[in-house]
């Protein structure tokens, strides 16, 4: 290249052949400094549509779904805040509103997020003050039951089909009208009925169909104490009774702490006695009683005696009281005729130990006017009598209440009424039978052939939330509301009336039992119906209820206060006790003596007459006497047993007259011989997953030839062969076994005195104590500095004397806690998960033992074995001294469990959901059911008592949130909170004032296993019993 | 057969040459196996199987399977874990502490009790790691690093039994390998095989049996047994902790730590005596393992066994003196309560029947040191059924008592873990020199040759 010549030639550089030689296009490229392209003006339309960003963002999206396709995730559902928030609705915050339960039980219920998850009792209430039964607590299980009917069925041979509301209120309005044309009778079976409202529409429903008959039926009904009331009295027996007034209760054959109606305001009214402050104040019970039942298990003297004998007894006691009583002479007539039942002859023929009964002669002479008998329900009417002659003469009725009655409005059909309806339907005169919410088919004796005779009737309906024996046969299956989805009025006493209002609506498509008659009495359109009895209860109380009130605010103000609060105060008239007849005890005939056994029916603490057999809940409660769950059972004697070869769990048959049973034994300790004890209310056959096929129905005993409708005479037994395992909570020990007994009392788990005792020698449960282990200043020697507690230490005190061992704590803990249901032969393994559980102890020989009862639950440790030996550290000390459990962090060695002392560890063996009934708890409504502040444990994880955390964490807070310094004053616990005795005491113990220091420092508090130096934070306040020193 | 006690016997019975001694224990390596083998291999595979299938059941629906409950929260699981660990004490009993005290007889059965030794606790190991709720959370016993700042709980006994029984583990591992050298290279070097060849040359780590090669090989030896003696005592003294540490009667005791050491040595020489009789048999090495240093084992079974049951009498007299009325009745409970048949079933085989090794004949009778042999075992299996099954069913609250049965997958996870056991037993056998080639050699009465003797060398 010629210009280049000119240069440098010898320094040149160069970079290719091509360039040395200088070749033209070489010469081109070097006159552009970049390649091509490069410089080029920036032209978007040439350049990809893919940025790179764009492609980045492809990239990894497209990494982002792979990844997502391969996952298993599966929509859990939405979280999402209300977009159109409903008023008084914030999320993570319960409401609580006020109802009634169908029983008449005034409740509070909890809910979140609209559904509800807790049922405690409304505390303003006036019988409840804040406590329900078990079956109540445990509604919320049957409100979220998968099972339940969910639309109109109707029955074609057997084969249910699902059909319109419509179309059955039309075919059953014109059956109806047909059977009144034809004048045939329309039957309605129903419960005792006990809202003014619903009577009223029942009274409606007969006018516009005038051939209707109302039936009404309990299983667990108190007839033999009605017509002994009607002969003693010439009234219904109304009286409610002040369990808190007589200085002495003697019980005969009556569980009034436990089975008995009106239990929880018995206990509340009982245990207001058993004040450890006000000791010289206790009252005494005395129970008379052939079963062992939980007041029997409460009571200061327990004879036992066969309810057959204890007529006579009564008898003999009048002999006694009459004897050198100043009445004398106006009650000559009556001296004369007992004068021949003599105590000491009964004692001595009965086994029954003369000291005690003595000792009750003497008891009632020094509290004349301030004893009161009362005799059970399954007692005949015969002893009714005596014993309201009894309580004449030694002036117990001056402890019914005369100001506040109960209220019936309809009273229990007789069984000559029963069996005409049955004549009339096998005579075809009956055109319909409507079951309003009831179950004769398994109630009803099998006497009556109700099964058989409803097959005559051309219309037969059921009103009822499940399906069951009767529902099975009837054509029109109409589902109904439960409790917590209706609209209601309840009124037990004549001194208020409860209000039910819907916390939820329908679940399903049901509609409330009461509306269906409403619209059958004027049919409405079906987007009507759902108002319809809101709107026919609303206007009773506008025009019945307000203006008895003399209310100074307008009727809508009045309504919602009412709603509010739950009830309103009646004022109540005074109602005075008729003089009693004497003429009443002419009646009475001493039943002669009998070899054979004697059959006892007896009431249940959880299902109760089988109605609530579906909840997993009640059925795994355990009996408190016995701890025995999902099952009935022949309790009988230890002699009896012995004398037949009986061993626990042997089945035998147990036949009356034409009907006979099959069922376990149970050894009884403390029964008294030649009588054999069968609950009522299981063996169920159509009653759902749960419910079908738990334990035998001993209704089919029942029959009018009995003593009472309970209790029945000439019993034979026959040993089967067969045996059957009881699912028992705790192991039976032969109680005689001297290896094992009385080690509760050895080991000072169960710490008791007598009253007299206590007001001679306050402190005699410490005296005498003696611990070499005991440091200076009365703490246990140790090496190591105490941890301390600055702020707030959690305690809980149980008071033994209030605690009667009911098992409400239970399922109320069950329910806050989300406690799962394991089944029958998980329990029989050993397994059950309650967190709570009430233990029962005997004392004495096992003829005649003493039972003591114990809730125990985890005791939260200051030195907690279970802490230091768990290898993942799952399980820590909170530094307000509360044992915890991470669930999250449990990988399950169950070594905790193993170093408890108290054994009150509970480990999820299984999922139990998944594993119980084939996931039955698993299914989508009873999620719904779970307390949304617990974690759901699964499967391999430990768990307890938590002394409910998520209680203490939200008062935490609410305190944070207004400034305030926490102290723990409001926190109750579950447990706390149903107790109908308030025994159980929880709060903080670093404040003087709380509850829980004072009984801690109380001279009857004790900790179990004190010796070991866990430092328990449980304290039990020891049972003092109000006996005779011989008693002991 | 009068013994002159004042001469130690010769451990190997007869003259054999080096290489009759190398083809005698190289034998079972070099030919292939026979139908009785399989049939062997057969069964134990079908008890393993079994078990296999019992841990998965366990594992798909949960330890429900087993018969556990509350209060007895541990069944069959931690009887088997500490039944296995014991079994495992034998090994190391012999290679380490009979080493250092020149027990020149052990030479014979130490390769073997080793491999019993790795066995076994391979089989306990599976116990602790999943008898828990969560299996598949299992490691979380192991303190390993992780981001969600957890740790684990240095006081609990289970955490120290992690390290124990991993560090005896590894220990018992190593030690068995460096014995394994020498015979790996003889293997070596007698294989035509060029795949055995291949894997003997690489497990041989290029031993050439120089001198120099010996003299580190026995320093190391001795130092790995001066390393595993402790071991020996303080695995079993702290699986015994997971009782002691706890506040159950029956578990609180201090005993515990040298009552299980003798236990476990105890059932762990019944477990190598029960085994190598078959062995010696089966492979023709009754002069190598011979009747002397069986009865030898069995003296050591009276000792311990003796330990064991003056163990047993001073846990009773301890829980009547201690005057601590739960701790009595734990034991009496074990005696006479719901369990006592367990109870008799411990003492009569662990107590009782090895007393008979006092007299002569049945100690050096093939047939009666066998049964006793396997008596003790299963003496010593219900010796851990009783302490953590009867004291947890019956401890303080009378009212949480309960009674524990077994299920029919407790039963399979046990015979899976004897399954387990035999089928490596029966695969070690044919794999790898049951009885030390090298240190059996070193035995010979010939084996340090002197001018005084005449060498017939071979």
């Amino acid at each position: 290249m010629k210009n280049n010549d000119n240069s440098q030639q010898v320094t040149r550089h160069w970079i290719s052949v091509d360039d040395f030689e200088n070749n033209p296009k070489v010469i081109e490229k070097k006159k552009k400094e970049f390649v091509e392209g490069v410089t080029d003006e920036f032209n978007i339309s040439t350049l990809s549509l893919l940025s790179r960003r764009k492609f980045l963002a492809l990239v990894s999206a497209s990494a982002a779904f792979a990844a997502t396709a391969c996952t298993d995730y599966k929509d859990k559902g939405e979280i999402i805040a209300y977009n159109k928030k409903p008023e008084d609705v914030t999320i993570g915050k319960a409401n609580f509103y006020a109802s009634t339960y169908n029983d008449g039980s005034g409740i509070l219920v909890k809910t979140r997020e609209g559904r509800p998850i807790k049922i405690d009792g409304n505390p303003e209430h006036p019988i409840n003050q804040g406590k329900v039964p078990n079956y109540v607590q445990s509604a919320i299980l049957d409100l979220y039951n998968p099972e339940r009917i969910k639309a109109p069925q109707i029955n074609f041979n057997g084969t249910l089909i699902e059909t319109q509301w419509e179309i059955a209120d039309k075919e059953i309005i014109e059956q109806l009208n047909n059977a009144v044309k034809q004048n045939k009778e329309i039957a309605i079976l129903s419960h005792p009925i006990i809202s003014p409202t619903t009577n009223k529409l029942i009274n409606e429903f007969i006018a516009k169909f005038p051939t209707i008959r109302l039936y009404t039926y309990n299983l667990f009904d108190d007839i033999a104490r009605q017509n002994a009331w009607q002969k003693c009295y010439g009234t219904d027996f109304n009286n409610s009774i002040q369990w808190d007034k007589p200085k002495m209760i003697i019980a005969l054959e009556a569980d009034i702490l436990g089975t008995e109606n009106n239990a929880i305001e018995n206990i509340r009214l009982f245990t207001k006695r058993r004040d450890i402050e006000n000791p010289k104040d206790f009252n005494k019970l005395y129970a008379i009683e052939g079963n062992f039942t939980l007041t029997g298990a409460n009571a200061d003297v327990r004879i036992r005696m066969n309810p057959i004998y204890q007529l006579g007894f009564v008898l003999g006691l009048i002999n006694e009281v009459l004897k050198d009583n100043p009445a004398i002479d106006y009650w000559f007539d009556i001296k004369e005729k007992v004068k021949n039942y003599n105590l000491t002859d009964l004692a001595n023929t009965y086994n029954i130990p003369v000291q005690k009964i003595n000792n009750l002669i003497k008891d009632l002479k020094n509290n004349r006017g301030s004893s009161f008998f009362y005799a059970g329900v399954s007692l005949p009417e015969e002893t009714q009598i005596a014993v309201n002659l009894l309580n004449e003469i030694i002036g117990g009725t001056k402890f019914y209440k005369t100001d506040d009655v109960n209220i019936t409005f309809t009273r229990y059909s007789n069984s000559i009424e029963l069996k005409s309806l049955m004549v009339r339907m096998q005579n075809n005169q009956v055109g319909a039978v409507i079951h309003f919410d009831t179950n004769p088919v398994y109630h009803i004796s099998p006497e009556y052939e109700y099964a058989k005779s409803i097959d005559k009737v051309p219309l037969k309906i059921s009103l009822t939330v499940n399906e069951n024996e009767t529902s099975k046969l009837c054509k029109y299956i109409l589902p109904i509301n439960h409790s917590l989805e209706s609209w209601n009025d309840f009124q037990l006493r004549s001194s208020y009336i409860s209000l039910q209002q819907p916390v939820i609506s329908p679940l399903y498509n049901t509609r409330q039992k009461e509306a269906i008659l409403l619209n059958w009495i004027k049919p409405q359109e079906s987007e009507k119906i759902f108002e319809l009895y809101h709107k026919y209860l609303k206007s009773r109380w506008e025009n019945e209820v307000y203006p008895q009130t003399a209310q100074e605010v307008d009727f809508q103000k009045f309504w919602y206060a009412s709603l509010h609060d739950g009830f309103i105060k009646m004022n109540s008239q005074r109602i005075e006790k008729p003089a009693f007849n004497r003429e009443a005890l002419k009646l009475i005939n001493i039943t002669s003596k009998t070899d054979n056994f004697t059959l006892q029916l007896c009431d249940n603490l959880s299902i109760k007459d089988g109605r609530y057999s579906n909840n997993g809940w009640l059925q795994e409660l355990p009996d408190p006497i016995t701890n025995i769950t999902w099952d009935n059972y022949a309790s009988i004697s230890p002699n009896s047993a012995r004398s037949l070869g009986l061993k626990n769990n042997d089945v035998i048959k147990v036949s009356n007259d034409n009907s006979s049973i099959e069922l376990p034994v149970l050894i009884q300790p403390g029964m008294a011989d030649s009588l054999i004890c069968v609950k009522l209310g299981y063996g169920r056959t159509v009653a759902g997953t749960i419910g079908s096929n738990n334990g035998t129905n001993a209704n089919v005993l029942i029959n009018s030839k009995g003593l009472s409708k309970f209790l029945y005479n000439d019993i034979s037994i026959e040993k089967t062969g067969k045996v059957n395992k009881l699912a028992s909570t705790q192991e039976h020990h032969a109680l005689d076994d001297e290896f094992v007994k009385d080690k509760h009392l050895e080991r000072g788990i169960i710490k008791e005195g007598t009253l007299k005792q206590y007001i001679g020698e306050p402190d005699f449960l410490r005296k005498g104590e003696h611990h070499s282990y005991l440091g200076p200043d009365g703490m246990p020697l140790s090496i190591t500095k105490d941890f301390e507690y600055p702020e707030v230490k959690w305690a809980m005190a149980v008071d033994l004397n209030k605690c009667v061992g009911c098992g409400l704590c239970i399922t109320a803990c069950n329910v806050e806690n989300n406690v799962p249901v394991v089944g029958k032969d998980q329990v029989t393994r050993g397994r059950e998960m309650q967190w709570i559980r009430i233990d029962r102890y005997y004392t004495g020989t096992p003829e005649d033992p003493i039972a003591s009862v114990q809730p125990i639950l985890c005791q939260h440790c200051d030195n907690a074995p279970c802490e230091n030996v768990c290898p993942v550290v799952a399980t820590t000390h909170s530094p307000d001294g509360l044992n915890q459990m991470i669930y999250n962090r449990c990988v399950g060695t169950r070594y905790c469990a193993n170093n408890c002392p108290y054994k009150v560890r509970r480990f999820n063996f299984y999922d139990y959901r998944d594993f119980f009934a084939n996931g039955f708890y698993y299914k989508d409504s009873l999620k719904l059911a779970h307390n949304p502040e617990v974690t759901v444990r699964s499967r391999g994880v430990m768990e307890k008592c938590t002394f409910c955390i998520q209680r203490i964490m939200e008062g935490r807070q609410e305190a944070k949130n207004e400034g305030k310094i926490f102290n723990g004053k409001d926190i109750k616990t579950a447990c706390q909170e149903a107790c109908p005795a308030d025994a159980i005491v929880f709060g903080n113990l670093n404040d003087p004032e709380s509850g829980v220091s004072k009984l801690r420092k109380h001279k009857l508090g004790y900790h179990i296993l004190d010796m070991l130096n866990v430092r328990p934070n449980v304290t039990y306040i020891a049972k003092l019993r109000n006996t005779n020193s011989e008693d002991v | 057969m009068a013994i002159d006690y004042t001469q130690e016997a010769p451990v190997v019975e007869g003259k054999y040459s080096f290489k009759e001694i190398s083809e005698i224990i190289s034998k079972p390596m070099e030919v292939f196996p026979d139908k009785k083998y399989f049939i062997a291999l057969g069964i134990s595979l079908a008890m393993f199987g079994i078990g296999i299938f019992c841990w998965i059941l366990t594992f798909v629906y949960g330890v429900g399977k087993w018969g556990s409950n509350v209060p007895v929260g541990w069944g069959f699981d931690i009887t088997n874990f500490v039944f296995w660990i014991g079994i495992g004490h034998a090994g190391t009993l012999i290679s380490a502490i009979l080493f250092l005290f020149r027990q020149r007889w052990r030479t014979g059965i130490a390769r073997f009790a080793e491999a019993m030794t790795i066995f076994a606790v391979i089989n306990a190991a599976v116990f602790p790691l999943f008898h828990v709720g969560r299996p598949w959370l299992g490691y979380w016993l192991f303190p390993y690093p992780n981001n969600y700042e957890l740790w684990v709980n240095f006081t609990s006994p289970l955490i120290w039994d992690v390290f124990a029984v991993s560090t005896y583990f590894i220990v018992s591992l190593v030690f068995w390998y460096i014995g394994l050298i020498p015979d790996f290279a003889s293997l070596r070097d007698r294989t035509k095989n060029k795949i055995k060849k291949v894997i003997y040359s690489i497990f041989s780590l290029g031993w050439r049996f120089s001198h120099r090669h010996w003299h580190n090989y026995e320093m190391i030896y001795l130092i790995l047994a001066g390393f595993a003696t402790p071991l020996v005592l303080s695995v079993h003294t702290i699986v015994s902790f997971d009782f002691a540490v706890s506040v159950i009667p029956g578990w609180h005791t201090t005993i515990f730590p040298p009552y299980f050491v003798a236990g476990a040595v105890f059932s762990g020489f019944a477990m190598v005596q029960n085994v190598l009789i078959f062995i010696r048999k089966i492979f023709n090495m009754e002069h190598i393992i011979t009747i002397d240093t069986l009865e030898k084992m069995n003296k050591i079974i009276i000792v311990t066994g003796s330990m064991v049951g003056y163990a047993y009498g001073m846990e009773f007299f301890i829980a009547w003196y201690s005057g601590n009325p739960p701790e009595l009745f734990a034991f009496l409970n074990r005696a006479f309560g719901d369990y006592s048949w367990a109870y008799w079933i411990m003492v009569s085989c662990n107590v009782i029947f090895p007393q008979l090794f006092w007299i002569k004949k049945i100690r050096r009778h093939i047939v009666f040191m066998f049964i006793i042999g396997v008596l003790v075992n299963v003496g010593m299996w219900f010796e851990r059924f009783v302490i953590v099954v009867t004291s947890l069913s019956r401890d303080f609250l009378p009212s949480s008592w309960d009674y524990f049965t077994p299920t029919l997958v407790d039963l399979g996870i046990l015979l899976g873990s004897f399954g387990l056991f035999f089928t490596l037993i029966i695969l070690f056998t044919k794999t790898l020199p049951v009885v030390s080639i090298a240190e059996v050699k070193a035995v010979l009465d010939y084996a340090q040759p002197s001018h005084h003797e005449e060498v017939k060398n071979g």
